[in-house]
């Protein structure tokens, strides 16, 4: 036993463990990885709980992106295998289309979103223009930042939307008949059989989708590089992070900014205990409900 | 199924050969068993600029058969940063962003250059004092000037001729009337051609910095104990109203849908070099550039205008400079200090360096070389270099990340966000202050 | 197994023919459900056609508000290789993700064999500590875990700017591989396991025997898991490869291309769709698993 578990006994402790009581400690250091570590208490966490002016706009994009766009992703994910589910022609066809822009490796997903949603020049507004509509100025403007990234959000939605139609499919077809024999409509058929069956499985890709939703970090740190637009002479992307106004700033942006930017590690540390702080909330909320969702768990890529 | 189990038993072979691969190619930092030393210098000039650096050292690099020079551009200050911190350091850095220089020489990321300064009794009197603040903090020399830079004016003269516009403006009061008079407008109120944009966050390495324009108005960050005073200064307020009535002036909307349809600002498509935008305020690397690119455009340069109240100001500018220096954990220290001194004050190779790339000569013999290619349009640029009025931006322990905030306040005012011109400036010192602070507690600088 | 599998015509079975006006209403249904369908395929596909289209102009073109190519430009595709290293990157990245998966599934293996079917105390708190291990987010330990890679230089090993900090944690457990497998295993029958213990077996023999050739599908699909997450992973190499531009994966090549050398955006769009070709290729040539691994991540196993 102790050998089969060694490999994963020795990883955690090195890559699991040991930096996370390390996080803590650093957490009340000053620490530049030049100069050894210096004890300063609770500094770190004054100055992100009353002098660090971003904190509180990363606090709140994050909460947003949680609170609206996973939601919405599962709600989108749900409405598509559905019409999947009810097709009779091509079921293939679509799944494979649907599926497509899943695969698509993050940055390059996102660099295509900010040449698309361009506002001057990309062919979305090209198109919204030919039909007498002034398009949004999506990425370049702080109000339609987000939005844009939900669209590239809801783009990829692939992988839940798959395990939702196995779900859907998998929904034992003489419940449909019985409830079609009691005269239910196909709203009720949704509402009181499909539902029902599948809700497990959405409720399950909502925790996860709220888990990934913490480390939303890639496509924000591409889009706003890029959409601040304009190549620099060095690529020079340090002030770019959260581009336009704290838009994207999320929350691990804000830590990547202070940690690998700044090389404010014993701050950046103290940012990722208020993390791990809500992070572990949210597991422990999944842990103690583990019974319902254990089976399901797995979509968290 | 099988199919994919099989294909990963050939990956499996595949990734053991690949391994061995890279445990052989990063061994490079061990093996030292040929003759020369190679040095690594890692510099932020790409392109054009890059092949006429490696132009330079290549010549210092014939003459001296125990040193073999590796350049390697497109550097930022991430990557610096990283490097030395994780000990992985080049040889040789330099970085465009001076600003940084507090952080490099406090915390000791660059090493002090004083012993090999007094080693080699280098005459520190060479330097413009410009050069010399932004190349130490707190009395701390960790980098020398590689060339120097200032922001002038840049006019496009057919664009001027068509709108009846004589010679540049003086005043700020001028540019916005001229900026005017050469805008110009699709019948949709669409912008087609801008007098003048004065958007925080376009080009200029596209930060929204509004250091460029300070010594134009006067205006400064930091009182004498280091204090922000944005809120104190008159200047600042009166330059970000200026600035927020030409915005309102084009549409704050327009101007970012015009500015993203523009060509990238290190490119042949940049705004000003085709026309798009008729004045720009530039650093002088722009004159090789355009000589590079677009060598038929009809342009001319001048100093910036200056704040109406300050009319004795004409002439001065924002000047700061290429910073080049030795960092932390490098393995060739005396090796790298003889280039970077080469590079730093050997007359040739500034002035074969600044006929290249076309940056400001930073040593007072190397500025008067007649190696130099004389260009009235670069002459400018030397002359605004040269202006007891010019000025940079301040060196603090946070370095860039002080201008983070500043730039943070300043997008948001030109998107009309900020109600109370006065109070925001207040929140935005106290905010600097809370930065400086936390980031010189405790191990870091004082 | 069995449920794991997409019964993609059991929605079409209809047993009893329902009258005419049902039937009817039924056709209208399935009538609007596919335009629905066919409308949202659209729009799935259309960002992949720009992106095909840009990558086909010339630059000034892509500055421009036109939409088709004229003329064609497929030198692109042949000048990104002269703008950047794209072979290296693509070398890099294969690199990565081969060695990764491979230690992935090696590593894993066993660990969730020992969770799934070997009794011992303190297995359910281990089980537990894998669960939060896999939903907490990275960026709670990343400070120290980069703080310890650095550290190590003095000792002559240079982490920091190659690979090895983001392959070698694969190859001692991956929570996510533990767990997914975990939930397969429990899916085998004891008797089989049984069978070979009365032969005399070992539990590794038994592992390396009889589990290895029942889990295959759930293997391929961690393989296909961990192949994809590195070869989309983009924080770490970030963080370790950043500063190394002859390390540097695809992802932060392509997130670099433009500043990095001014690059235009119609080049952009080329390079962008060449890295995305990859995933987009294993898709096709291994369909089945990919959709058939997505749903055994959410359905029980």
């Amino acid at each position: 036993m102790l050998l089969l578990m060694s490999p994963w006994l020795a990883g955690f402790s090195i890559f699991f463990g040991y930096p996370l009581v390390m996080t803590g400690y650093l957490s009340f250091t000053h620490y530049d990885l030049l100069s050894p570590a210096k004890w300063i208490g609770w500094a770190n966490y004054s100055y992100l709980l009353h002098g660090d002016p971003q904190v509180w706009p990363a606090v709140v994009n994050s909460l947003e992106w949680i609170g609206i766009v996973v939601p919405l992703q599962v709600l989108f994910a749900f409405g598509v295998a559905l019409m999947l589910a009810r097709a009779r022609l091509g079921l293939g066809f679509f799944r494979t289309v649907f599926y497509l822009p899943a695969l698509a490796p993050p940055v390059a997903a996102t660099l295509g979103f900010v040449y698309l949603l361009n506002p001057a020049t990309g062919p979305i507004n090209t198109v919204l223009d030919h039909l007498g509509i002034q398009g949004p100025l999506w990425f370049q403007s702080p109000g339609w930042a987000k939005p844009s990234l939900a669209l590239l959000s809801l783009w990829g939605v692939g992988n839940t939307m798959i395990i939702f139609l196995a779900a859907i499919l998998d929904v034992p077809r003489h419940l449909y008949e019985s409830a079609e024999l009691d005269g239910a409509g196909p709203l009720r058929r949704l509402r009181w059989v499909t539902l029902p069956t599948v809700s497990p499985v959405v409720l399950f890709a909502a925790v996860f989708g709220v888990i990934q939703g913490l480390q939303y970090f890639t496509q924000a740190y591409v889009a706003a590089n890029i959409a601040a637009g304009q190549a620099s002479q060095a690529g020079d992307t340090i002030n770019n992070l959260g581009y336009p106004q704290d838009a994207t700033l999320f929350y691990p942006v804000l830590l990547y900014q202070h940690g690998f930017v700044n090389f404010n590690m014993g701050y950046a540390s103290a940012l990722a205990m208020l993390l791990l702080a809500v992070a572990f909330a949210v597991v422990l909320v999944i842990l103690l409900n583990s019974r319902r969702w254990v089976h399901y768990a797995g979509a968290v890529r | 199924m099988r199919r994919v189990t099989g294909s990963l038993l050939a990956a499996a072979a595949v990734g053991a050969a690949l391994t061995a691969a890279i445990t052989m190619g990063s061994a490079h930092a061990g093996a030292r068993s040929a003759k020369a030393d190679k040095l690594v210098v890692w510099v932020g000039w790409s392109k054009r600029e890059l092949s006429v650096f490696k132009s330079v050292v290549s010549e210092y690099d014939a003459k001296h058969p125990e040193v073999q020079i590796k350049v390697v551009g497109s550097i930022n200050d991430t990557k610096i940063t990283n490097a030395i911190r994780s000990g992985n350091a080049p040889d040789v850095v330099s970085s465009f962003t001076s600003a940084n220089v507090g952080v490099y020489c406090g915390t000791g990321a660059w090493v002090d250059l004083s012993p090999y300064l007094k080693k080699d009794h280098v005459d520190l009197s060479q330097f413009p004092k410009t050069s010399l603040y932004y190349t130490q903090y707190k009395g701390k020399r960790c980098a020398l000037p590689l060339l120097a830079d200032s922001y002038g004016l840049y006019y496009n003269k057919a664009l001027f001729r068509k709108a009846g516009i004589t010679k540049p403006p003086k005043t700020f009061t001028e540019l916005a009337a001229d900026a005017k008079k050469l805008t110009q407008r699709a019948k949709s109120g669409k912008l087609k051609v801008m007098g003048f944009d004065p958007f925080w966050g376009f080009y200029s390495g596209n930060f929204a910095d509004m250091t460029n324009y300070a010594p134009l108005f006067a205006a400064t960050y930091l009182d004498g104990k280091g204090k922000a005073i944005l809120a104190s200064r008159f200047a600042w307020s009166k330059l970000l109203r200026w600035q927020k009535k030409l915005i309102d002036y084009y549409g704050y909307d327009k101007v970012v849908r015009f500015q993203a349809g523009l060509g990238d600002e290190f490119s042949p498509s940049n705004a000003f070099e085709v026309g798009k935008i008729a004045m720009l305020m530039d650093g002088e690397w722009r004159v090789a550039f355009i000589a590079a690119e677009h060598p038929k455009l009809s342009y001319g340069t001048a100093p910036m205008p200056v704040d109406d109240a300050h009319p004795n100001l004409y002439g001065a500018g924002s000047v700061n400079g290429t910073i080049i220096g030795i960092p932390k954990g490098g393995k060739h220290a005396d090796e790298a200090w003889a280039l970077v001194k080469y590079l730093t004050t050997n007359d040739h190779a500034l002035a074969k360096f600044s006929n290249g790339i076309r940056n400001v000569p930073s040593t007072r013999t190397s500025a008067k070389s007649p190696e130099l290619k004389p260009d009235p349009r670069f002459q400018t640029f030397i002359r605004i270099f040269n202006n007891p009025n010019s000025a940079t931006a301040p060196i603090t322990a946070a370095g860039n990340a002080n201008l983070t905030l500043v730039g943070r306040f300043t997008v948001k005012w030109q998107a009309g966000k900020v109600k109370n011109l006065h109070d925001g400036l207040k929140k935005l010192d106290r905010q600097i202050d809370a930065q400086n602070a936390q980031a010189s507690a405790g191990g870091g600088p004082p | 197994m069995s449920t794991a599998s997409v019964p993609v015509g059991a929605a079409a079975l209809v047993r009893r023919r329902p009258p005419p006006a049902v039937r009817r209403q039924r056709f209208l249904v399935a009538v609007a459900n596919h335009s629905l369908l066919i409308a949202a395929a659209i729009m799935f596909l259309a960002p992949f056609a720009f992106i095909v289209l840009t990558a086909l102009m010339t630059n000034d073109q892509a500055l421009s508000s036109h939409l088709w190519p004229h003329p064609f430009r497929w030198r692109n595709f042949s000048d990104v290789f002269h703008q950047a290293p794209l072979l290296r990157w693509t070398l890099n990245t294969m690199i990565y993700s081969v060695v990764a998966t491979i230690g992935v599934v090696v590593s894993s293996v066993p660990v969730a064999y020992a969770l799934a079917r070997l009794r011992w105390r303190g297995r359910n708190l281990a089980f537990m500590v894998v669960l939060i291990a896999l939903m907490l987010p990275p960026q709670v330990t990343v400070v120290p875990l980069y703080v310890m890679w650095s550290k190590l230089h003095p000792f002559g090993f240079h982490f920091i700017g190659t690979l090895w900090p983001l392959i070698i944690p694969n190859w001692l457990g991956d929570a996510f591989s533990i767990f997914l497998l975990r939930q397969f295993f429990l899916t085998i029958p004891e008797e089989y396991l049984d069978a070979a213990r009365v032969d005399g077996c070992g539990e590794l023999r038994i592992l390396t025997t009889v589990v290895l050739r029942m889990a295959k599908p759930a293997i391929a699909a961690v393989a296909l898991f961990s192949f994809l997450y590195t070869f989309n992973d983009f924080f770490l190499p970030l963080l370790y490869v950043g500063e190394n531009p002859s390390h540097w994966v695809l992802s932060i090549g392509l997130s670099e291309f433009r500043s990095l050398r001014q690059v235009q955006w119609n080049l952009t769009m080329a390079a962008t769709l060449l890295v995305m070709a990859p995933a987009i290729v294993l898709f096709f040539l291994a369909q089945r698993a990919f959709i058939e691994g997505v749903t055994l991540t959410g359905v029980k196993g």
